[in-house]
């Protein structure tokens, strides 16, 4: 059997991301994830949201365990990365005798404690699943403390059984609002050349720490304008509160700043300038470009494109040159980021793209951004394979592994570059954008820093993978369901940024600034 | 006697520094080879489940866990047919030799009905079925840890001989020590040493089969005053095992290690080993420290300390401090709480005459109130604290302990001997850290 044939018997996709999304919209190819494919709940990503407003405290209303994950998943990742004062995250500590008789009364005794003892600027009650489930009229219970506490006091109705993780985001992104004051001409005129960052998420992901932002801020900046906020990475109550007066919203994630720009657009009227992550050229001049309108400032916009690209157009070019009508393999296991580096790699290298791995589930999560490629008329390939929607982890899971080698038997490996995992063992050139060095990756210097990142590997493909990492990663008696992922989380947890490495331990700061 | 801290302000609300129940009993499971776990609970319990396996530090490809993933018409609904479905494509695919069904908050306030379902499906699944509720609300962690020891109880068959000199080791790994592993490996050297065998380890790295052989053991030592004593007293009863080492702290700073190795050599009979490896090990920690050391202890003669810790690693910690550094423990902040700890902590402080302020299963509202309150010189404790220590003004900290030791890897022991150095290493780098010259304010000099 060739391995073609053994190959094609182990697709379940193979097509233009349209028709995937429209399979998937239709049902007519199966969307959710398998059981071991865990994700945070909802729960968990609304509190990681809520996790970036300076002096607020979350009392998660339910047992401890809630609220310690969390806690130990995002503010004390914050603390350690930014330096910043390490900030509470309460639980009501719902025993088994609060599960019988409700747990209102310590509810309400919570939320005066923390009104006092930490003297917060906003108080967020988020509900878990135990108090859900009992039917504690949190409510009520917020209603009626409102004129009593000092703080700002708001209701998260986040049960980790209530919907997927992207709920919990889009839940918070839409109730911040309700803290927002509305436009005023005085704060519309204070803030006429200063726009908001939204849909960033304060938390150890690596798009929204440190490089990337200050990036976006750094070109911000260099037009002339300001930032009001950065939403929800490290903001203030007072920046929310001004929030909807400046010139425009700038999405950082498309989706999940088109989640909270739709809704204080349809609020208050602010302007939105929704695009796509701002990986590559084409993507950062239109995220540019699309401020500039609101904040009358595209003269000086154009000046800082050309400036900066005229910064690293040779390279950039010369890149292209290498690049151009070459097979790139983009691993999707963050979908976001797959088609955000589709769209440079297609617009800024003229590269074919082949999204691998695309979980069918993705596409109702991303369905903005896919929207936007599709509206901006790119329409790249999408390859699933079986291993992809087996019970058992499937990023880096062997089976696709084996699967994607299996694929590239038949493409021109000389051709071909992939970009995923360092774990991942084409043997082809690999980019990990996730790599130490690859900052900042948003913005031009982001494309020079990526383009650069392919020419390395290219020129260093002829180094054979380590033999000892793939030894560990994908070890033989796995039973085909090792997984890289699952080497993660305690690493993620413990090394969320570069920051780690730095010669010196310098909190807070990146060694790429 | 101590002097129990008291905190206004905490009688509803708690800022938690260790996880539920959930975390407790997926640390014991996880400590069990060859086994899987599928939790019926909504996804976001699966990182609860992770954090265990991460806290074991368990081979990826051990780790085989399913999760029901629990929506709002599952909770409203019932959904043990969601169950029954995951267990099926478990069985198949984990290929285990046993399989944990764990319920957790949502399966165990909606009451499903897990027991009956393992029974039901038994004959159709390969894998051993064992059912266990660990909803979150049923305490934290250590009482996790208990839950899931005494799911484990039933396993182990009565047995009507005892082996001479073979013990059970009780490792509930949850005590968050963060050198736990290597801890072990000092047991188990020092035990062999004095011609005890160890037969099994509970609950790490071990096959469910061991626990057959675990009822033949001639003594318990429980290696944590977090959690587990209620395991090895139901031992005691159920299988006539004795508990020993009850009453002396853990073998943490010189004297509790000649005091834990002398109570091993008294009941096994081995007391000129137990001689011997004390000898052998004070030798070795007064040469080391006499090359390496006297520029370090020194710094800290009488330095008012915050500790803050586990029992296991805490209560040892106390007369290593007082008595060999010459700190002078001023905060005794301890993660939890057991009668048991309670009562060998006022034995050691009424020894050591102490009367530092102390307070039992802290949060991390009491630990910073504590620490900037007392305005001690030194913290010792996690990364955590270290940043707490900061806020408070607080220039010096050890970041020698869990929950949150991100600043520091070790690999190493922090019981016996080359424990103790391993310790004062950190101490040693910590402290050169801390006044970096770079960090020093001239002005003041001014």
């Amino acid at each position: 059997m060739s391995i073609e044939t053994t190959f094609s018997d182990s697709i379940v996709f193979h097509g233009p991301l349209s028709e995937l999304y429209q399979l998937a919209k239709e049902g007519k190819i199966k969307t959710s994830l398998q059981g071991s494919h865990t994700r945070p709940c909802k729960f968990w990503t609304a509190t990681k949201i809520l996790s970036g407003i300076q002096n607020s405290v979350i009392i998660a209303h339910g047992p401890s365990g809630c609220a310690f994950g969390v806690k130990k998943a995002y503010k004390l990742t914050n603390s350690r990365n930014s330096g910043s004062p390490y900030e509470a995250v309460i639980s009501t500590n719902i025993d088994m005798k609060g599960v019988v008789y409700g747990g209102e009364k310590e509810l309400r005794g919570a939320i005066r404690e923390v009104d006092n003892k930490y003297r917060p600027d906003v108080i967020f009650v988020s509900t878990s699943c135990a108090t859900g489930i009992i039917g504690d009229n949190v409510d009520a219970v917020v209603d009626s403390l409102k004129d009593e506490v000092n703080a700002e006091i708001m209701t998260i109705h986040c049960e980790g059984f209530a919907g997927e993780y992207r709920s919990g985001f889009d839940l918070v992104f839409k109730q911040l609002v309700r803290l927002m004051e509305p436009r005023d001409p005085e704060r519309t005129a204070a803030l006429a050349k200063s726009v908001n960052i939204v849909g960033g998420k304060m938390g150890p992901e690596r798009t929204e720490v440190d490089t990337d932002v200050k990036e976006l801020v750094r070109l911000v900046e260099g037009m002339g304008a300001h930032i009001n906020s950065v939403i929800a990475g490290n903001c203030t109550l007072e920046e929310l509160k001004n929030a909807p007066s400046v010139a425009v919203n700038c999405t950082l994630c498309l989706d999940l700043g088109y989640t909270i720009g739709k809704e204080m657009k349809e609020t208050f009227g602010t302007p939105l300038n929704s695009t796509i992550l701002p990986y590559g050229i084409s993507a950062t001049e239109r995220w540019l470009r699309e401020a500039a309108k609101y904040l009358g400032m595209e003269a000086e916009a154009e000046a800082l494109i050309a400036s900066e690209y005229g910064a690293i157009q040779q390279e950039i070019e010369d890149a292209r040159a290498q690049l151009e009508g070459k097979l790139a393999i983009v691993e999707a296991h963050d979908a976001i980021k797959a088609l955000s580096i589709a769209h440079m790699l297609e617009k800024d290298f003229g590269m074919r793209v082949v999204i691998y791995n695309f979980h069918p589930w993705s596409t109702e999560a991303r369905e903005t951004s896919i929207d936007y490629l599709l509206e901006t008329g790119m329409d790249p390939e999408v390859l699933i394979t079986k291993g992809t929607l087996k019970f058992g982890k499937y990023e880096s899971m062997k089976q696709t592994e084996e699967e994607l080698l299996a694929f590239l038997g038949s493409v021109d490996p000389v051709s071909t570059v992939y970009f995923g995992s360092s774990l991942s063992y084409p043997a082809i050139p690999v980019v990990d954008l996730n790599a130490i060095l690859n900052r900042p990756r948003f913005g031009f210097r982001g494309s020079l820093k990526v383009a650069q990142c392919i020419l390395t590997s290219m020129q260093y493909s002829f180094r054979p993978r380590s033999w000892l990492t793939k030894k560990m990663v994908f070890p033989e008696q796995s039973q085909g369901l090792a997984s890289a992922s699952s080497l993660t989380p305690k690493w993620s947890e413990e090394a969320p940024d570069c920051t780690l490495y730095a010669a010196e331990r310098r909190k807070g700061r990146c060694m790429m600034n | 006697m101590y002097d129990e801290l008291e905190f206004s302000h905490c009688s509803h609300s708690k800022d938690p520094i260790i996880g539920c129940a959930l975390e407790g009993v997926a640390n014991v499971i996880a400590g069990i080879k060859d086994v899987s776990i599928i939790i019926h609970s909504p996804q976001g319990c699966a990182s609860t489940v992770a954090t265990a396996f991460d806290k074991h530090e368990i081979d990826f490809t051990r780790r085989k866990v399913g999760c029901t993933r629990l929506f709002e018409t599952d909770i409203i609904m019932g959904a043990s047919e969601k169950l029954a479905g995951m267990i099926r494509e478990a069985d198949r695919t984990f290929n285990s030799k046993a399989m944990f069904i764990v319920g957790t908050c949502s399966a165990d306030i909606i009451g499903e009905d897990i027991d009956g379902l393992c029974r039901e499906m038994q004959p159709e699944i390969k894998a051993r079925l064992i059912p266990v509720m660990a909803g979150g609300f049923r305490g934290d962690s250590f009482a996790g840890i208990d839950m899931g020891l005494e799911a484990l109880l039933p396993l182990i068959p009565k047995q009507e001989i005892k082996l001479v000199n073979k013990v059970n080791l009780i490792l509930p790994q949850s005590n968050l020590n963060p050198t736990w592993q290597a801890d072990l490996l000092w047991v188990k050297e020092v035990l062999r040493e004095m011609g005890v065998d160890v037969l099994s380890v509970l609950p790490h790295n071990m096959a469910l089969e061991e626990l057959e052989e675990a009822g033949l053991a001639s003594a318990n030592i429980l290696l944590s005053h977090d959690a587990g004593y209620k395991f090895v007293r139901k031992l005691e009863e159920r299988h006539q095992i004795p508990f020993i080492l009850g009453d002396v702290p853990l073998p943490v700073g010189l004297s509790n290690t000649a005091r834990w190795l002398r109570a091993v050599g008294r009941y096994f009979g081995a007391e000129e080993k137990a001689e011997e490896i004390i000898t052998r090990g004070e030798k070795l920690v007064v040469d080391t420290l006499r090359k390496r050391a006297l520029m370090i202890i020194p710094r800290y003669r009488n330095c008012r300390v915050a500790l803050s810790a586990d029992a296991t690693l805490g209560i040892g910690m106390v007369r290593m401090l007082f008595e060999e550094l010459e700190m002078i423990p001023e905060l005794v902040l301890l993660h939890s709480g057991t009668q048991e700890a309670r009562e060998l902590l006022v034995n050691e402080l009424n020894e050591l005459g102490l009367t530092p302020g102390v307070a039992f299963s802290v949060d991390g509202y009491q630990l910073k109130q504590a620490i900037s309150e007392a305005k001690t010189d030194v913290v010792i404790g996690s990364a955590w604290e270290k940043y707490m220590a900061e806020e408070a003004g607080i220039k010096t900290s050890f970041d020698l302990l869990s929950p949150t030791n991100r600043d520091v890897y070790m690999d190493r022991a922090y019981f016996g001997y080359e424990g103790m150095l391993n310790m004062l290493e950190v101490f040693g780098n910590d402290w050169e850290r801390s006044y970096r010259s770079k960090a020093i304010n001239w002005e003041q000099f001014a």
